[in-house]
């Protein structure tokens, strides 16, 4: 009965790329999971490569080629062809466990030399039990075949405090894992998220999203700047609340630009943006040489109109009153606590998503970059009051981060928050959730600090070597693995899991589906 | 066609008699402007009083004044504040509505699918449509929002009128109170003309899609002693007044003086009690309190000592004796370094008290062991349950102190004697 689960048998190889000969009549993938019983624990092994062995000549087997096509010899076959021909694979080992204790070792030795290995089975996996307080990612992937029991489930405040980095392809799952993902954050207070959702997807205001999760009435909060659904909020930021330091590393000002921008903020304080919008630059021009010190040329001023009147889209009314086109920014007395109003919702351990859609994209990662900078600074002061340990892990999940943490970026002069986050956010619990299709601009020391990555498929080599590189477990064999892996498959690695995990990320609409039972409104509501 | 909105009277809050007559005041006066100026009819969403059955000198006043209204034939129509609500009807709202001085706007329908359905009611005179939710403490009523079901509401055709009792977080102005529960606007139905609201205590009036006049009147005096804070910093109170035929014509904010006031704010910050004290009284000499409200406030940390070290009750008495209509002090953001509270988390009520206790009894400096460490939190969770003890049924004023102070300072094992 138990040689029916045997798929192969160690006949070679070395630490790291072990050969073993495929049982005929099974039918081994990339990615396939195996396992090697030892004494008193087992290996668990995976194939990163398959070719072909046989016990003829390559010479002898294209003759044989030849009488088949050549001679029209239909059924010349080898004799007894599962001894002559075979498939060997290639396995790496992933993980020691130990049985009694259900520890989860990085393995030193190769299995014993001939011994028959099998597929894994979920009985394997039972170390991957849910405790206290993590997400779930996905079940367990052997090859294409998904182990159901198996789930994978992750240690929620290690991995968000120490960044997470998701690099795919378009196509390849990322808003289903983020969301997938994010609805397990909504199940505790334990983890605040600010998600700037670009395609405003998550919430879910027409399909399947996070409204439909059992908690979203406490725990997630949804801001967009144009009718709002119910419940949900308008986002509006107060001009007043914008810094000087908020474009640095985002809006591409010059110096003297900068130095345009720090006098009107000195100058005008919380109003330097309306006031700024507001100066008659004929005015200015008319003043010619007469220009006092700490003063500024017209055309750097009208510069500035323009970089400001770009980036925040914004507009001078009949009234003289700054406006802007899409209603996120607001000079009047609206939105003055948006940013603080946000902060606090992530420092409960919210959800808040934030429809960016119709910004652009300065615009969308100053927005993040005003209540990220709040939500550090809150942070930065709880960690020197000794109150950081009661508040939750906080994450900033951003889409395209290589707009933001790109080598090009952060060459210029001024890191931007995200930045500052992806280096020292660690130390106050507020970590980085970055998506990025280009994973290779992100430079080496902010990849290395992000210690989960959830890799789903990519096609581009450079971005796979990227990713390679600077992964938490060795996957330098891993290369085709990654490029095969199809929709919603991935990879995880990380420090805080044994070894690097496939997953299969389940369909979040099976996610949402399988809670929606018992959230059904009934029984009367006592008004008076 | 023209109404008045007022809210958030809070009559009966004040303690001190002569803000007592001022809240009587500006209360009769608003009535007055609204007979005056011939409004149509007046809405009063929430917290009239400032609890929901108040002493009988506050309903003697208010009756006279809702029946003159009434008598002058001008309906109010009125939703429970979070302050003088009542689930079960025992609100002096309800003594008003009974003899038909006001009518109570709310007409909620429970669905057996959780859903509530609202009904309008129309005013006789205008044809307007009401309709409107009662506000309950610390938010609760925005479950009702949530459940509310809208479509009904948001169709109905003619001039819609919704009242409100309850902080809007598209309506904040960066001064609110920070404890403020608030829910989006986004809750309440779209569609009506006006959205007369209470409980945001500073005039406010802002338009939105779909929403289109937003309308907080703020009190017309004070319901919060920080109410009191404002109106010496120059806030203006008084209610609204709305004229309008089809749509809303104009919204206009009908001021009412209240008082003349002086105020002394201290920055203790990095100082010691005596050098607070010194300020406090040189800055009290320094001023004309005569007819007018004081209101002292000091803030800030102390760099030592403890917070009861800074001295009020007499430049509270030589104020007083100088003329002040009232004397307002508010220490209540005055901390010290030496003494300073940390807050605690917990899954329930017993479990922050003792990580409460935990937090900060490493503060303290006593040479009896017993009030330090785990044995000193265990003393004060106990002696927190015995100072928290109610009043029992039929137990008098007299004997309830003494029970709880003899059982406090048993638990101390200390005599009276002993002080």
């Amino acid at each position: 009965m138990e040689e029916v689960l045997v798929v192969g048998q160690v006949v070679g190889g070395k630490f790291g790329d072990i050969i073993i000969r495929q049982k005929s009549g099974t039918n081994l993938e990339i990615g396939d999971l195996m396992v090697s019983e030892e004494n008193g624990s087992y290996l668990i092994l995976q194939v990163f490569a398959l070719e072909y062995g046989s016990q003829i000549q390559d010479r002898m087997q294209q003759m044989m080629s030849g009488v088949n096509l050549e001679q029209g010899v239909a059924d010349a076959q080898f004799y007894e062809p599962e001894f002559v021909n075979y498939v060997l694979a290639r396995i790496k080992p992933l993980a020691r466990v130990y049985r009694e204790s259900d520890d989860v070792k990085i393995p030193k030795s190769l299995p014993s030399f001939f011994n028959k290995l099998r597929l894994i089975s979920r009985d394997d996996l039972r170390f991957l039990q849910k405790e206290k307080d993590q997400i779930f990612v996905g079940h367990i992937r052997s090859g294409s075949k998904v182990i159901r029991e198996a789930e994978v489930w992750l240690p929620a405040q290690d991995v968000f405090s120490h960044h997470v980095l998701i690099p795919a392809t378009t196509g390849r799952g990322k808003s289903n894992l983020v969301k997938t993902i994010l609805w397990h954050v909504l199940d505790t207070n334990k983890v605040g998220a600010l998600i700037l959702d670009a395609h405003d997807e998550y919430f879910g205001r027409t399909a399947p999203g996070l409204k439909d999760h059992p908690n979203a009435r406490n725990n997630l909060v949804y801001y967009t700047p144009t009718d709002p659904p119910a419940g949900a909020s308008r986002l509006t930021i107060n001009l007043q609340s914008i810094r000087p330091d908020h474009f640095e590393g985002i809006v591409d000002f010059s110096d003297a630009q900068f130095q345009a921008i720090r006098t009107a903020f000195s100058r005008h304080r919380r109003d330097w943006i309306t006031e700024l919008m507001l100066t008659d630059l004929t005015m200015v021009e008319m003043d010619g040489d007469s220009r006092r010190q700490g003063e500024f040329a017209a055309s750097t001023l009208m510069v500035v109109q323009r970089k400001l009147r770009l980036a925040l889209s914004l507009e001078r009314d009949e009234d003289r009153r700054v406006v802007s086109r899409h209603k996120v920014f607001d000079s009047t007395s609206r939105g003055l606590t948006t940013a603080d109003d946000i902060a606090r919702d992530i420092e409960q351990g919210k959800v808040v998503v934030l429809d960016t859609s119709k910004l652009g994209d300065e615009a969308e990662l100053l927005v993040g970059n005003i209540i990220a900078t709040r939500l550090l600074e809150n942070y930065k002061n709880a960690k020197s009051t000794g109150e950081l340990d009661r508040k939750p892990v906080a994450t900033i999940v951003i889409e395209e981060a290589p707009r933001v943490i790109g080598e090009d970026v952060l060459t210029s002069k001024n890191d931007n928050i995200y930045a500052t986050i992806a280096k020292e956010g660690r130390k106050f619990k507020v970590g980085l959730t970055a998506i990025t299709q280009l994973s290779s601009v992100i430079p080496k020391t902010i990849l290395a600090n992000m210690n989960t990555k959830i890799i789903l498929g990519n096609e581009m080599r450079q971005e796979r070597e990227a990713i390679i590189a600077s992964a938490s477990q060795d996957l330098s064999e891993d290369d085709k693995n990654i490029a095969s892996l199809d929709k919603g498959e991935a990879i995880i690695t990380s420090i805080f899991v044994p070894f690097a995990m496939p997953i299969k990320v389940p369909l979040f609409e099976d996610v949402v589906k399988s809670k929606r039972g018992g959230t059904a409104r009934d029984g009367k509501t006592k008004v008076f | 066609m023209r109404f008045a909105h007022l809210s958030d009277i809070h009559l009966g809050f004040q303690k001190q008699e002569a803000l007592q007559r001022i809240e009587r005041e500006v209360f009769e006066r608003a009535l007055d402007e609204c007979i005056s100026r011939k409004v149509d009819f007046v809405l009063v969403p929430g917290d009239v009083f400032h609890v929901n059955i108040p002493e009988m000198r506050v309903q003697k006043f208010a009756f006279a004044k809702f029946r003159m209204l009434h008598e002058a034939g001008i309906p109010a129509y009125a939703v429970y504040g979070s302050h003088d609500f009542s689930p079960v009807s025992n609100s002096v709202i309800d003594l008003l509505a009974e003899v038909g001085y006001i009518t109570k706007v709310t007409r909620a329908t429970s669905n057996e699918d959780g859903t509530i359905s609202l009904g309008f009611l129309t005013d006789a005179k205008t044809g307007v449509k009401i309709a409107g939710l009662s506000g309950l403490k610390v938010g609760k009523d925005r479950e009702w929002y949530e459940k509310l079901d809208r479509q009904p509401l948001e169709s109905e055709p003619g001039f819609k009128i919704f009242l409100f009792h309850g902080g809007v977080s598209d309506m904040k102005t960066g001064q609110d109170r920070g404890d403020m529960e608030q829910m989006p606007l986004s809750l309440l139905p779209k569609g009506f003309a006006y959205y007369a609201g209470g409980h945001m205590h500073r005039f406010n009036h802002r338009e939105f899609a779909g929403y289109p006049h937003v309308v907080y009147p703020g009190t017309p005096f004070a319901g919060y002693h920080s109410d009191l804070e404002e109106n010496a910093r120059g806030q203006k109170r008084g209610f609204v007044l709305v004229d309008f035929g089809d749509a809303v014509e104009s919204v206009e904010f009908v001021p009412i003086e209240n008082a003349q006031y002086e105020i002394i704010e201290i920055d203790a910050n990095n100082r010691k009690a005596g050098s607070v004290n010194r300020e406090l009284q040189e800055r009290a000499r320094g001023m004309d309190p005569a007819q007018r409200i004081v209101i002292v406030k000091i803030q800030g940390e102390l760099t030592s000592g403890k917070t009861s070290e800074v001295e009020t009750s007499g430049i509270r008495e030589e104020l007083a004796g100088s003329g002040a209509l009232a004397v307002n002090v508010s220490k209540n953001q005055l901390t010290s370094k030496e003494y300073s509270i940390t807050e605690a988390r917990g899954e329930n009520k017993d479990e922050v008290e003792t990580n409460v206790f935990r937090e900060n009894i490493g503060q303290l400096r006593f040479s009896q062991k017993k009030l330090l460490g785990d044995e000193g939190v265990g003393l004060a969770k106990k002696l927190l349950h015995e100072l928290g003890q109610g009043q029992l049924a039929n137990e008098k004023k007299n004997e309830y102190v003494p029970r709880v102070r003899d059982s406090a300072l048993a638990l101390l094992g200390v005599d009276k004697d002993d002080s």
